[in-house]
Parts: C-alpha cells; structure tokens; sequence
C-alpha cells in the first residue's frame, strides 16, 4: 500500500527532469501528478466493491499485477501522453490494490482497529517518503528508473497474494453482496481532502522551489526534502500518547498550515530556512493523516469501502491542490521574474562600474537571459571570467551578488501566494475537524 | 482519571502545535519575511539624482541614463525595460510589438529623451547654464534619423548607452560649431 501511495508523491523531484526531456511544460508536466490522483480518487470506491465482490486477495493480487504493468509502460514511455496513460491506469490498479489490502490487514495485523490504524500509517509514510526516494533516484539513474524500480517490488508484493487468492477460490468465501452499515464520515473526509490539499502544494511547491528556483539538484533537493518523512516518523511516535483523534487531527493540521505558512514568509533564500518549516510539515502529515484516516473508519464496515472513501478525498484533496495552486505559481514566477529582471538591469545600469564594463556585462546577461528564457536565469556563468583588476574585479562580484539577490528574491516570492493558501486549505480543515467531533464521534 | 489525562494531552498537544506554529511565523516575519521580494524600479518620470561627475565620460553616461528615463517615460514603460529593448533588433521589434509602438512614436519619445538629459544636466550642474541652451538648440535641429540612429545604432545594452554618447558628442560637435572656442572650457 505504501508503494501504490508513495507514487502519488515520488515523481515530484523527478518533474523538472521529465518536463525538460519530453518538452513541455511545467502545467504539462503537472498532469503527470495530477492524473495519477485524479484516478485514484475516481478510482478508489468503485475499486474497494470490486475488491468486496472478487475478494480481496484476488483483487489485491490482480491490482498489483495492473500496477506493476503500468509501471513498466510509465517507465518505458517517451511522450508525456502515453506516459499520462500509463499513469492512469497505474492509479486504477492501485486503487484496487489499496482498498483490498484494507480487507486482507484485519487477518494479518489481528484486528480492524489495528488494521485501519497500519493502512493510515502506511499511507501517511508513503507520502512523506515518496519525494525524496523519487528524487535521489532521479538524480542517480534516472526519472525512468523510479517507476521500473516498482514492477518489481510489486510483483514481490503481488506474489504471496496468490496463495490467498486461490484459497478465496478454493473455500468460495468471496463476499458477493455488499453490505453498508454506515455513511461515509463526512467531516472527516472533508477534512482529509483539505488537509490533502494543503499537504500536496507543500510536498510539490517545496520541490519546485528548491530545484526551478534555487536551482539545487534533484539529489540535493532531496535530502532538503527527506526532513518531512524524518518528522513524519517522529509525529507518528507521539500518535500513541494522545488518544483523541481530534486532537491528533487538529495539532496535526495546525502544524501543516504553520509549516506552510512560515515557507510562505520566508525571509531568504536560504536552504536552512526550508528545514523548521518542513519539519512541522512532516510531524503534521503523519499526525492528521492518520487521525482522520482512524476517526473515518473507526466503527465502519465494511473497511474497505470506507478505506475506499477516505482514498478518493485524499487524493481528490491533491488534485484540488494542483490544479489550484499550479496556475498561482506559474503566473507569480512569471511576474517574479519580469520584475527581477528589471530590478538586475537597474543594478547594471546605476552600477559605478565603467561604461565599457557595463556594456559587456549587459550583452553577457542579455545573453544568459535569451538561453533560459521562461525561467528563473543562473546569472553567475554570464560573470566569468573575472576581471584581473582588483577594483573591476570587485565591481563585477558585487553587480554579480546584487543581480543573484534579486533572482533569489523573484524565485522564492513567486510561491508565497500558493504556499499561503495552502496553509488557509491546511487550516480551514480545522473546521470539518472541531464538527465531527459534535457529529458522531 | 485516564480520561483526564488524556484530556490533558490533548490539550498539550493542541496547544503545543499552535506554540510552535506561531513561533515560526512570527520569526519569519520578523525576518523580513513580508517584504523579501524584487526591488520595485524607479518611475521614469520621476526625477532621478545625478552622481557627481568627475568628467565628460562620467557625464554623457549618465545624460544617456536621463535620455533613457525620458523616453521611456514618454512611452511609458520602465527605464529598464527600454534599455533592455534597444539591446538587439530582435529585442527591438518584440518591444515594439508588444506595446504597440510605431517609429514615428519612437522618434519622439527619443527627442524628449534628449531634451530631459539636458534639463536634468544643467539642474545637477554637470553642464552650465550657458552650454544648455545651445545644446537645447542642437537638440531640436537634430535630424530625427539621427535621433533614432541613438537607439537603432545600439545592439547591446550599453552600446546603446555608447550610441547616446554618440549624440552627446554630436551635440557637443554642434554646439562647438555654435559657440566660439568650443563647449569644453564650458564644462565644470
């Protein structure tokens, strides 16, 4: 199950990678995350009957077959269509896989309670994790080798379902009738799918600001990004000692919109100050997820339908969250970037340095600005080779430090409106949260 | 008394989020965290202080600074945005196509250019009273082609600014011929 929910987040890092390889854009690129949730969110209930009606070793065991598949397509594709195809049916699969292995946990783990509470961990830790294993093996091999990396480890996960799926056959104990014994908990999955909301522009913002903005490399990023599963692990250790889920799911989602807040307001563009926001990012992650994930099944049956809804609003919450906040973002670069560019050609031009300096240096820049056109420029190649003269020399260092500053300054503003409402979408799920504790919990 | 405790925890646990979420963005704030954006660049039609000029390069660099505020004030774009448009022809034409600006519209935002650098030239005191109205005059006789040819001539940011040299000197040369004795000894 963490493997299927870890991919809703592990192409992250890998985006810049796939955009630049298969030529398109970022709102293109954005489809590759966005389809994959989209179905999984469509997907999720209509999979967790199908996985009551064939039984869910069956379904299990078929749904990772699906999944691993697809993969195998994703990692093979070399046009942004086919792989949006492949990611597609991807997500089917794995809908089917997650909401069956709902079903299959009670056996293993003992009891519901225990089983819904391990399906709410493992999703929380797969989407903390997701990012940074996606974007170190993006940087070591290659963005390709994050999805043939998973045929295998699902087909490992697929294999010891057989035997369960031939005992369902051989014992006939398929559930054929679907039986409701209560509503799906609408607070509860509203609050999940705000929370959701907030926790994929983190996750996704985050990425692309320190990779399209600040210009650190996928692996680089990645361990900037890896503080989110290190407070996850940390916020699921405090879980067991605060029995109320509310409170959990209330903490939880106070953290993330702080978190997010704070990454809005950042006051440099400095990698250290991502880190305490992130930090109360993944210790809230881990905190909400499961609570709400808890509160949304606790009493319900059947599991798996209701694990079923409480898929579709996560990831319908991460779908929101994209489609969002990626046009905010993109149209803020844009405008960061324009204004940057004005703000470094008044540096150049108010500069002492010589005319005939400044000249070069305006053609170098021109230059650097024409290559990486759309994007936030690397001014700093368009600098060398220093000058050998002192004075000059140190001019051109401080034209080339106050032309960076004001790049840093575009690319770290252009995502302060998206990362705050994201923390309005985080904090807003406190509503649904305080409600259901007066609705039936 | 579970219960109570529990309670407690809760109450802790809530209460601790909120500590520590407020924290931080109170800390990021006070940081600077609101303002930490691009500089906003000056208006162009604002008048904008002369450094002091130690000689005639240092002045006709930054006459070609005020030909450049005003005419972009008079197109009413930024100073940096003209600047970086009179870099390359293809740089040129985009500009002009995006604001929809015709030659003729050029010619005379250029012309007004010129005309401020001069004003804003004799109120820094870089040229004197007296070399400013035979300049105004060179200025106004000065063919529009000519004019033109200060921006047109101009492939690189500052070849631009060298091409508003270029007319500076030209003015100079113009005003030379005006004035027995030449402008120099006019200089401060």
């Amino acid at each position: 199950m963490g493997l299927v929910l870890a991919d809703s987040s592990v192409v992250v890092l890998a985006l810049p990678d796939i955009y630049r390889e298969l030529g398109t854009s970022v709102s293109g690129v954005t489809w590759v995350l966005v389809a994959f949730n989209l179905v999984l969110a469509l997907a999720a209930v209509p999979a967790s009957m199908l996985a009551r009606r064939a039984g869910p070793g069956r379904a299990a065991a078929v749904g990772l077959a699906v999944f691993a598949g697809a993969s195998l397509a994703c990692g093979l594709s070399d046009q942004l269509g086919t792989l949006i195809l492949a990611r597609c049916i991807q997500a089917a699969g794995g809908a089917v896989a997650v909401t069956a292995a709902l079903e299959l946990l009670p056996a293993v783990v003992g009891n519901e309670r225990r089983a819904a509470t391990a399906w709410a961990a493992a999703g929380a830790t797969g989407a903390a994790l997701g990012p940074g294993v996606g974007g170190a093996l993006t940087e070591l091999v290659s963005w390709q080798s994050i999805f043939l990396l998973q045929v295998p480890l699902a087909i490992a996960a697929g294999v010891p379902l057989l035997g369960i799926a031939r005992e369902e056959r051989r014992t006939g104990t398929i559930e054929r009738e679907l039986r409701f014994t209560g509503r799906p908990h609408v607070a509860a999955n509203i609050a999940l799918a705000l929370v959701s909301a907030a926790i994929a522009a983190a996750l996704f913002l985050v990425v692309l600001l320190l990779i399209e903005g600040w210009r650190l490399s996928p692996i680089a990023a990645a361990a900037v990004v890896s503080v989110v599963p290190l407070a996850a692990l940390a916020g699921s250790r405090l879980a067991p000692h605060v029995p109320s889920a509310r409170a959990r799911a209330a903490a939880g989602a106070i953290l993330v919109g702080g978190g997010l807040a704070a990454l809005g307001l950042l006051p440099k563009a400095l990698v250290v100050l991502i880190l305490p926001p992130q930090l109360l990012v993944g210790a809230g992650l881990s905190l909400v997820l499961s609570a709400l994930t808890e509160t949304a099944l606790a009493g319900r049956s059947p599991q798996a339908i209701h694990g079923g809804w409480t898929l579709s609003a996560r990831h319908a919450g991460v779908v929101i969250g994209l489609l969002a906040l990626t046009p905010v973002f993109t149209a803020d670069l844009r405008e960061q970037r324009r204004n940057a560019i004005d703000a470094g050609t008044a540096v150049v031009l108010d500069s002492p340095a010589p005319a005939l300096l400044k000249i070069d240096l305006a053609q170098r820049i021109s230059e650097r600005l024409d290559q990486e056109r759309g994007k936030v420029p690397v001014i700093g190649p368009a600098f060398e080779p220093l000058p050998q003269d002192p004075q000059e020399r140190s001019q051109v260092v401080a034209l080339r430090d106050d032309l960076q500053d004001q790049l840093d300054r575009a690319a770290t503003h252009a995502f302060s409106a998206s990362f705050l409402i994201g923390a309005l979408l985080g904090l807003l799920s406190l509503i649904p949260i305080s409600l259901a504790r007066r609705v039936d919990l | 008394m579970s219960v109570d405790r529990g309670d407690d925890r809760s109450r802790l646990l809530v209460g601790g989020a909120v500590l520590v979420a407020a924290l931080l963005v109170i800390a990021y704030l006070a940081a600077g965290g609101a303002s930490y954006e691009p500089s906003q660049v000056q208006d162009p039609c604002k008048p904008r202080e002369w450094r002091n000029p130690q000689d005639l390069q240092a002045i006709a660099e930054q006459f070609s600074l005020s030909a450049l505020d005003g005419a972009a004030c008079q197109l009413h774009v930024s100073r940096e945005t003209l600047a970086r448009a009179l870099t390359t022809q293809e740089r040129r034409d985009r500009f002009a196509a995006r604001y929809g600006i015709g030659d003729a519209e050029l010619e005379a935002a250029v012309r007004a250019g010129v005309q401020r650098a001069i004003d804003d030239a004799e109120r820094a005191g870089a040229i004197s009273p007296i070399l400013a109205v035979p300049l105004r005059e060179a200025a106004r006789r000065l063919p529009v082609d000519e004019a033109i040819q200060l921006i047109q001539d101009a492939r690189p940011i500052f070849e631009n600014a060298q091409g508003f040299l270029g007319g500076v000197f030209g003015l100079l040369d113009q005003a030379n011929g005006l004035i027995p004795g030449g402008v120099r000894p006019l200089l401060p």
